[in-house]
């Protein structure tokens, strides 16, 4: 089992809320995910042995939604909106300066574990273009300075 | 509420729109398409299918209704009164077009290299509906997986199916009938927005029972079949309408083949509605492979010198002559018998009657070379169930669904596919009643798991709960209550391992049904007891009343047991059959009537010396297969007519080729009793003959001949078949007695012996289509028996019966949830029935895990 005993029992007792047992698919995914900060094929087997709903029905929600990573991120997810408004607003220019001061490209993880970045579509934060999602935190109206004082911050721990 | 929804949907109201200026009437709920359709239009369509559920997935099927801003896809959009539709506007032409035009973005247009090309719907609304040119001038964006790649960027999904998923239009067909229809989770679509894909389940093929029915309903090439691609054009080959011979439904097909090479290259659907729905199990899809099998025996053979040696038909007819003609000159033709596929046509089966009956005149006949021991009882209870009559097309028109004593995936395909359509389409509600948990119980509203061999106190536990809580007739009631009420309901339930409340489920579900479906399988029909069960049966009806709303049936279990029994091919025909065969051949032999199991115990006292067997393998099949060897080893003299060498024509003196069922012209009868041609596809190959041609030519033998003509031959049939071959239930109730079982603490576990998902008999091993799927034998435990012999999936298991001992690898189920083991008997690599004993009513045996 990879699903620890705790995310289970959390799972189990979420179960009898649902009508049907296929609804429990994504609130046992989110919180396999909470555990493990990533899902994947083995989670999806094991999830479906606990809800009852087949395999193939779990993998194919999970791969439907991009929030959910398929394979070991680092610590910080850095997820840079891509969309028009943020596009318009020189979101490339702020994946560049990542992948430059990271030494890594997009939807690649740092050695050290730390951070993965990825660019995304938009994340419904378009007034405040550009933006980036740091884990479950959204900066905005990012410039190059506070994205750099950002990383320096994660870096050292804050 | 299962009512409301039915009502909803085969309708009483009614609504009246307008379609392209036509005035039409249809039920409520009637979407535009089939409105549409109703007056000969036919809206382009992708994502549409007949038999699923409408998910508007390709917009091509748009139409412009009056008051509507926009387009509507007419699949998804229910029909109102007053409604008015025009399906080729201006504006519906135009959608169509942007529609294949967007539809056509990323495929990858390579339909010169395309086994599709020639019949798919892509191509051919393109050139009807498309533009010539498209807009978009970018890269397409191309699926490609490096390591699995083959060619064209084909990925190969399952044993059969190859798919390209640049191809691929996203109709989700696919997926939807696999898990509408099928209820199988083994093909699904991941990812989304562009990046869609159809694809197998992460780590698994796509390997159901019915997966060739993804490739036959997919629009475009995304999914074809290793069978069929590559191999030749579709417009190349013609067409035959036939029917599958492996199933008791007679579900139809469509054989593709071509004359210069005598060759048949595949088999579709040819959807009949009362029957099938159009879907095929993979067995009917590739089962015709053995049809072109080089392994077909292709001439007759005569045994020399202890030696099997090439002969000619007439050398063969010779030897044939001499010695059964001796046997007979000097034992008389009661020495003489025969057994014979109940798969072969009524042509096949009467000339084989009436060749034994008046040329033999011998009662020695049986087509029932895979039932345990028969005693020989004209109308039986079993022989009065199996004659009662059924429908298919009622099965989803029933709110109650009953399936006792079968496991329908391995038995009846396409009435597993039926309930599920029941079920999921019309809210039908399903009980699943039998010795072990078996694959229709994901639809079952309760899924009831008996300790095997307790089947008729199953019944009459349901009974008396029925009794107790004052469900039936009280008179009724009175005079059934003596004669099963031995053992009480709670005796019962410690017998049969159900609870009380389980009894009064199914008690209450009968006598509320407003239409019900009672189905009872192969494992009630293969049972030594099966009259005593079917007793109790012949009860339940009476008192439930079920035949009066709806119906019971033991369902027969080949493309022509039903003909078999209508023509008398047992030794214990019906009575009224018996007669009728009186009066047309002037005669009847008055001998004892011996069925397979008294003839094999006739072999053994050298009463029976000369013994045919036509398309059939007493020696694999018979389950029991030290008796069954015992016995064949012994006859002087056998004939065995077939398609392959079989065990039993190893035996053989005189073997003689068989042809398919698509080398000749013949009527079958379905489980129904519907009679349907199953037409000739090609020539017969090599020097095979058809039965009825070989019967025809040993009669001639004797210097008669069993017919006149063909025409007088059918009209003898015909004769036979315009009886009412439905026997009547007894009147009264009936004694069921009880026997306590005995079960053996040394040989634990209940064995069940039967056909895996992807095959029939034994003749589906030579196709190697099924063989991709399934090849050699298994046996299928629960997780928890496999844990308690401490085997994993794949490990090799010792299965010891009293009589025998197998070796097979493990099989952990998904379904099984209690200690039996299920073994396929399809394999020629494994004595399966070695394990069996011919009176025993639940076979069983010890498990051993193999030390390597
Ligand atoms: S593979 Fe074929 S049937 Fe399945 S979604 Fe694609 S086009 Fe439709
Ligand atoms: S476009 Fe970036 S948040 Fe909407
Ligand atoms: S057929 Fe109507 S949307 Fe596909």
């Amino acid at each position: 089992m990879i699903l620890s005993e705790k995310t289970v029992k959390k799972i189990n007792d979420k179960l009898s809320k649902y009508p049907k047992a296929k609804g429990m698919i994504l609130p046992a995914l989110t919180l396999a995910y909470k555990q493990l900060g990533y899902v994947d094929n083995e989670i999806y087997i094991e999830i479906s042995e606990i809800i009852n709903v087949p395999q193939l029905e779990i993998a194919e929600a999970a791969s439907f939604y991009t929030m959910f990573p398929k394979k070991p991120r680092g610590k910080y997810l850095l997820q840079v909106c891509n969309n028009i408004s943020c596009a318009l607003l020189g979101a490339d220019a702020m994946v560049d300066r990542l992948e430059e001061k990271l030494a890594i490209k997009r939807g690649e993880t740092t050695d050290d574990g730390l951070f993965t970045l990825i660019s995304v579509e938009c994340l419904g934060s378009c007034c405040t273009a550009p933006m980036i999602q740091i884990n479950d935190d959204f900066h905005e109206n990012l410039t190059r300075q506070k994205l750099d004082e950002l990383l320096e911050g994660l870096k050292n721990g804050k | 509420m299962a009512e409301a929804v039915k009502e909803k949907i085969l309708a009483v109201a009614t609504i009246t729109c307008t379609i392209d200026g036509q005035q039409i009437t249809v039920p409520k709920g009637t979407s535009v398409f089939y409105a549409a359709r109703q007056i000969g239009i036919v809206i382009p369509a992708f994502c549409n299918h007949d038999k699923l559920k409408p998910v508007g997935a390709c917009r091509m099927c748009y139409v412009e209704i009056e008051k509507m801003p926009k387009l509507q896809v007419s699949c998804a959009t229910t029909a109102t009164d007053g409604m008015v539709v025009s399906t080729n506007s201006q504006q519906v032409r135009e959608g169509r077009k942007a529609v294949i035009e967007f539809t056509l973005i990323n495929h990858p247009l390579d339909c010169p290299t395309c086994d599709k090309g020639g019949e798919c719907d892509l191509q051919d609304l393109t050139f009807s509906h498309g533009y010539d040119d498209s807009r978009f001038g970018f890269n397409k964006m191309r699926f490609i997986e490096e390591e699995k790649r083959d060619t064209f960027d084909d990925l190969k999904i399952g044993p059969e199916i190859v798919l390209n998923r640049n191809r691929c239009i996203l109709c989700y067909k696919c997926v939807r009938a696999n898990k509408e229809a099928f209820g199988e989770y083994d093909i699904g679509a991941f990812e989304r927005g562009d990046l869609t894909e159809i694809n197998a389940t992460p780590g698994g093929e796509v390997s159901n029972p019915f997966s060739g029915n993804l490739v036959e309903i997919c629009p475009v090439g995304a999914l074809t079949n290793s069978d069929w691609r590559y191999k030749i054009r579709v417009w190349l080959t013609k067409t035959v309408p036939s029917i599958c011979n492996f199933s008791g439904s007679g579900t139809n097909i469509t054989f593709y083949k071509e004359d210069h090479k005598n060759f048949v290259y595949r088999v579709t659907a040819r959807c009949n509605d009362a029957i099938d729905d159009g879907w095929l199990s993979d067995i009917t899809r590739y089962g015709y492979q053995i049809v072109n099998s080089e392994s077909r025996l292709k001439t007759p053979l005569i045994k020399k010198g202890g030696k099997q040696v090439k002969a000619s038909w007439d050398q063969a007819l010779a030897v044939i002559k001499k010695h059964m003609g001796e046997i007979k000159d000097q034992s008389g033709g009661v020495c003489i018998g025969g057994l014979i596929s109940p798969s072969l046509d009524n042509a096949s089966l009467y000339s084989f009657s009436k060749l034994f009956r008046t040329i033999f005149k011998s009662n020695n006949i049986d087509f029932r070379g895979d039932y345990r021991y028969l005693p020989s009882v004209t109308d039986s209870p079993f022989t009065i169930a199996a004659s009662q009559p059924f429908s298919i097309a009622d099965i989803e028109k029933s709110d109650v669904i009953i399936t006792f004593g079968t496991d329908l995936i391995r038995e009846h395909h396409n009435e597993y596919l039926k309930i599920r359509r029941a079920v999921n389409f019309f809210e039908a509600t399903a009980y699943s009643v039998n010795p072990y948990a078996v694959k229709t119980a994901d639809i079952a509203k309760s899924e009831m798991v008996y300790s095997p061999g307790t089947d008729e106190l199953v019944i009459n536990g349901i009974c008396l709960a029925a009794i107790e809580k004052k469900l039936v007739d009280s008179s009724a009631a009175a005079k059934l209550k003596p004669k099963i009420s031995k053992l009480s309901l709670s005796e019962l339930t410690k017998q049969t391992g159900l609870g009380k409340e389980q009894f009064k489920e199914l008690a209450e579900a009968i006598s509320s049904a407003k239409k019900i479906t009672f189905i009872v399988g192969e494992i009630v029909a293969r049972s030594l007891e099966r009259d005593k069960i079917c007793a109790a049966l012949s009860n339940l009806n009476k008192l439930f009343g079920v035949q009066d709303k709806g119906q019971l049936a033991v369902l027969s279990r080949y493309a022509n047991s039903k003909g078999a029994q209508k023509l008398g091919l047992s030794a214990t025909p019906y009575e009224i059959v018996k007669a009728e065969l009186k009066k047309i051949w002037g005669e009847y032999p008055d001998c004892q009537p011996r069925n397979t199991d008294s003839m094999i115990n006739l072999m053994k006292k050298e009463e029976i010396k000369g013994f045919i067997t036509v398309g059939t393998n007493p020696m694999r099949l018979y389950p029991d297969r030290g008796f069954a060897s015992e016995g064949l080893e012994h006859v002087d003299f056998l004939v065995a007519c077939d398609m392959f060498e079989t065990e039993t024509t190893e035996l053989a003196d005189v073997v003689l080729p068989l042809c398919s069922w698509a080398e000749y012209d013949g009527d079958y009868i379905n489980l129904e009793g519907k009679v349907q041609t199953g037409k000739q596809a090609i020539k017969p190959k090599y020097e095979a003959k058809a039965a009825f041609e070989i019967m025809e030519l040993i009669a001639s033998q004797s210097g008669v001949k069993l017919f006149e003509n063909e025409q007088s031959r059918n009209e003898e049939i015909e004769q036979l078949l315009s009886l009412n071959s439905v026997l009547p239930w007894p009147d009264d109730f009936l004694e069921i007695d009880y026997d306590k079982k005995s079960s053996r603490d040394d040989y634990p576990v209940p064995l069940f012996i039967c056909d895996d998902p992807h095959h029939s008999g034994h003749l589906t091993e030579k196709s190697p289509s099924l063989l991709n799927f399934s090849d050699s034998a298994y046996v299928e435990l629960s997780k928890g028996m496999a844990a308690k012999i401490g085997v994993a999936d794949g490990e090799p298991v010792r299965v010891e019966s009293p009589v025998g001992k197998i070796v097979v690898p493990a099989k952990i189920s998904r379904v099984l949830n209690s200690d039996v083991a299920i073994i396929p008997r399809n394999f020629s690599s494994t004595q399966t029935t070695s394990l069996l004993m011919r009176k025993k009513r639940v076979d069983s045996v010890k498990l051993t895990r193999v030390e390597e």
